[in-house]
């Protein structure tokens, strides 16, 4: 059977190995000789190194945070841009946008394509006190998850530390770190409930959205036959459905971790994000629109999608 | 092919072609590319480079050349002679004293520094020659050294902690912590040993050493204040919120190089290249191993040839001790031949699954792999430690030094026992300080 | 017993070629020393921003990370030549003089081969970098095809001085794996 290789970085618990897993699995039974062979927990590549493979073709598919790759295709940046995603269905909508479209025209341009579209969410922890509304963050030494949240929590006035996600526990256990904000699954697998006093999750508003999909380098697809190209998109179709619908559980089971081991919960009102939005407005998307060719054009257009 | 055929044949031309006397860094290369080239193709080929920067590209591999730094700034000074020279004052009366202070030294020596060729090197010079001048025996004299030395590892910090740590995602600061307490037991084990033996042989020259005044005892101390100091002011940093383990590592290579500079007067530029030199000798050294590992772990994931073995072990349904026992020997076999870092990238991304599938805590394990290592540094042919005892009395033979290393092997053998019948002795201090274990 | 000896340097002669190669991995060990000097600074600028002044730091740890990356590559040719990268010399132990003098000659030219090879595609990955404009995600954004100069210049450094040594083995100016006669 010919042989595809994914490579991701997550552990097999994880919903991204999961929906990996569920597009091997049909097509495997699809019996179209085919078969995906899947390197999770970064066994192939570390995370950050799979893109570069994957344009070259010398990785055949990866589940990846697109923005990664933001410095070697600037209109990635939007995909991890604060406050741009309101909620899940409002990402599942993203996803069908002229934005989307836009954004596939600019991995074509690097030999990839997009086989299933999916936005994880995230929150803050702070390990004295909430932070909901940009003033929390004044003065704390903060881990930001991404380039245009570290803009935008410097200009709230906090001081970014940049450490691997990794570093975080134990950078809060010792005190190096007051504030962190990352994604819901990694905010529970490095346990940082144990460190914190209270955690922002996702809930009906939420600021940090996260383009997660699955990618395929566009020749290796283009060469398979014309059976196994419908397996592969009709595996996929089914694969986007079921990380929608996890993607909103997720958010929602991080809250239970941290409550269950005694973590305050607090949520973001409107104003708060308004507040954000507001601020990310003069940092982040500022510098976005500057350092990116037809920047302005590509915010527009996701900014359009309702 | 089927791949536990396919990691035979691995094995199989790893060993000869490391055995050819190509350095270990480029025979891991040499077999990576032969490998990738006749089961995956040139595309594999293409990326050797990129993953061979891609392994280097990470923050906590900052902290090998930091505390190399610390060991060699502190070596080439007479900082290591004060520090025997200490213990041995207030060791006096003790049968074998020598050799007891010979072994707290490097005990106190590998809390400043990450490598245990520096430990070895930093006390034996000026204690290998003391000792053979009291009339102990030359086995006594190197191997009590050969085998305090190789402390430097698992007494934090530890250049092979943290490469363990970076290949397992294990915590740093914890791994550390693990090490206090079978280090400590180690150097307890080593000086009975030595106590014993000495008492033995009934050489009556060895039990009436110089007598010391009070005076003379005290007179010593301001100069280990120091040692202290650095030490005090390593850990301070690193649990007390200032830095990450990481970063730590600067600041203790900062603070040596000022202690030498400062109290040792250590200005000659000459002098300081030396240490800089030695430093980045054996740094490049093994951050080149690290990389090319790297790439070699890439070649037997993408060979699946790692999955294959590990899923193997498990559906294999022995007896977990039995399987830690067979670890522990397939690790001391690997060890005589590779150096410590080798051993552990190459081994920790198979064996831990397999350690975690079976119910031993990886942070455990980490101590257990640490004194495999401690033995392979002192055994043929391969022996960090050796080569270091020769350099510092190349009159001994290598026979000799061997003879003497070999029941501190067996008090490192006894360790093992002990951790895996009472594991707290490992786990008890992370736990205490950083909570239990995750 | 093991093939690691203290700064003992390859002998170079009176040829030129391997006196020019000589002190270029000289002055690549002078630069690698310096790059790891720089990172101590820069780590410990880094914690007295962070921890005292209560500032952000931004460019610190990329910048560290890649003088670790370019000390590790550059400096490779600087330990090549001083034999600091260990070896396991059991086997050229055991041999006989004339039968170590090819084994040597042998595991050089495959050392030479392969740090060819990863020279060619280094070179390539580094071009690609540069061609495409390439930057780190990072707030900073350094152009990456800098830190991945250091590839293409430490292999090619180090593939020089694999050369000469070869070449002082074949013209007698060094021994075999840096052995002694015995
Ligand atoms: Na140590
Ligand atoms: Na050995």
């Amino acid at each position: 059977a010919e042989e595809l290789r994914l490579s991701h970085q997550w552990s097999n618990q994880d919903i991204r190995n999961q929906v990996a897993q569920m597009v091997a699995d049909e097509v495997a039974a699809a019996d179209v000789d085919l078969e995906i062979k899947i390197f999770g927990s970064q066994s192939l590549f570390k995370a950050r190194e799979q893109y570069t493979p994957l344009s070259r073709g010398q990785l055949d598919m990866t589940v990846l945070p697109l923005s990664y790759a933001g410095g070697q295709q600037p209109a990635y940046n939007l995909t991890l841009m604060p406050g741009l995603v309101k909620n899940h269905d409002h990402a599942a909508r993203m996803n069908e946008s002229p934005f989307m479209a836009a954004l596939e025209d600019k991995m074509a341009e690097d030999d990839v394509m997009v086989l299933v579209h999916g936005y994880l969410a995230g929150g803050f922890a702070g390990k004295e006190g909430c932070i909901t509304s940009p003033s929390d963050i004044d003065g704390l030494q903060t881990r930001a998850a991404g380039k245009a949240f570290e803009q935008m929590l410097a200009g709230a006035g906090a001081s970014i530390a940049s450490m691997a996600s990794s570093e975080i526990y134990n950078a809060m256990q010792t005190g190096v770190l007051d504030a962190a904000n990352t994604s819901s699954s990694s905010f529970v697998s490095y346990r940082i409930y144990e460190q914190v006093a209270c955690y922002t999750p996702a809930s009906d508003v939420a600021l940090w959205f996260m383009y997660q999909p699955m990618l395929m380098n566009k020749s290796t697809f283009e060469a398979l036959n014309e059976d196994q190209q419908a397996a592969l998109l009709a595996a996929a179709e089914n694969a986007q459905a079921y990380y929608l619908a996890e993607a909103k559980k997720e958010d929602a089971a991080s809250a239970e971790v941290f409550r269950d081991a005694g973590v305050e919960i607090a949520e973001m009102s409107q104003a708060d994000f308004d507040a954000w939005r507001a601020l990310a407005q003069e940092t982040s998307y500022a510098r976005f629109v500057e350092e990116t060719p037809d920047g302005q054009a590509l915010l527009d257009l996701a900014l359009a999608v309702e | 092919m089927d791949p536990l055929v396919l990691s035979g044949l691995v094995a199989l031309f790893t060993i000869i072609v490391l055995f050819s006397g190509v350095s270990v860094a480029i025979g891991l290369l040499i077999v990576s590319a032969g490998f990738l080239i006749v089961f995956d193709g040139t595309r594999s080929l293409e990326l050797m480079p990129e993953i061979l920067f891609g392994k280097l590209d990470n923050f906590a591999l900052l902290s090998i050349p930091m505390f190399i730094i610390m060991g060699s700034s502190i070596a080439s000074t007479r900082a290591g002679a004060d520090l025997y020279e200490a213990l041995e004052r207030w060791l006096t009366r003790v049968p074998g004293g020598l050799v007891i202070s010979n072994l707290g030294a490097c005990a106190l020596f590998a809390a400043m520094s990450g490598s245990s060729p520096a430990t070895c090197a930093a006390i034996g010079k000026m204690g290998i020659p003391e000792m053979r001048k009291r009339g102990y025996p030359d086995g006594v004299a190197a191997g009590s050294i050969a085998a305090g030395g190789t402390l430097g590892i698992l007494i934090p910090p530890s250049v092979t902690m943290i490469v363990y740590g970076i290949a397992t995602e294990s915590s740093i600061g914890r791994l550390f912590l693990a090490g206090v307490f079978p280090g400590l037991m180690l150097v307890g084990l080593f000086m009975v040993w030595s106590l014993y033996s000495t008492a033995k042989s009934g050489d009556r020259a060895l039990l009436n050493t110089r007598a010391y005044t009070w005076r003379e005892k005290f007179e010593i101390l301001p100069r280990v204040i120091p040692f202290l100091m650095i030490i005090v002011g390593v850990l301070y940093s690193m649990y007390g919120g200032i830095a990450t383990p990481s970063e730590t590592a600067a600041v203790g290579a900062l603070l040596c190089l000022l202690v030498a500079m400062v109290i040792y007067k250590l200005w000659n530029p000459r002098d300081l290249w030396v240490v800089l030199r030695d430093s980045t000798k054996e740094s490049v050294m093994i951050l080149f191993i690290i990389a090319a590992a790297g790439v070699f772990s890439y070649m037997l994931s993408s060979l699946f040839i790692t999955q294959s073995i590990a899923a193997w072990i498990a559906e294999l349904d022995v007896n977990r001790w039995w399987l830690m026992a067979a670890i522990n020997v397939f690790l001391l076999i690997a060890g005589f031949f590779l150096p410590p870092v080798a051993v552990i990238l190459m081994a920790a991304p198979i064996l831990l699954p397999v350690i975690v599938t079976a119910g031993f805590d990886p942070i455990w394990f980490a101590v257990v792999l640490t004194i495999n290592m401690e033995i392979g540094l002192i055994s043929p042919p391969v022996g960090l430690n050796l080569y270091v005892i020769n350099g510092i009395a190349p009159d001994i033979p290598l026979k000799t030094i061997l003879l003497g290393s070999l029941p501190y092997v067996a008090c490192m053998v006894l360790a093992i026992f002990l951790l895996c019948l009472f594991p707290g002795i490992a786990t008890w201090l992370p736990d205490y300080v950083m909570g239990a274990a995750r | 017993m093991t093939g690691h000896h203290d700064a003992v340097a390859s002998n170079t002669g009176n040829n030129p070629f391997l006196k020019i190669v000589a002190a270029l991995s000289t002055v690549a060990g002078w630069v690698s020393s310096a790059m790891i000097v720089v990172a101590v600074g820069v780590t410990c600028q880094m914690i007295f921003v962070r921890f005292v002044l209560n500032q952000s730091t931004i460019w610190q740890t990329e910048m560290v990370i890649y003088l670790v990356i370019a000390a590790t590559l550059i400096g490779l040719p600087y330990v090549q030549r001083l034999r600091g990268h260990v070896n396991v010399d059991l086997i050229p132990l055991l041999l006989p003089k004339r039968a170590r003098f090819y084994l040597s000659i042998l595991t050089l030219s495959m050392s030479i081969a392969i740090m060819a090879v990863m020279l060619w595609y280094g070179y390539e990955f580094w071009h690609f970098a540069w061609d495409r404009g390439w930057k780190s995600d990072t707030v900073w954004g350094v152009r990456l095809w800098i830190p991945y100069l250091s590839l293409p210049v430490g292999l090619g450094l180090l593939l020089l001085q694999l050369i000469a040594d070869l070449v002082a083995i074949v013209l007698k100016i060094d021994q075999p794996f840096g052995l002694e006669d015995n």
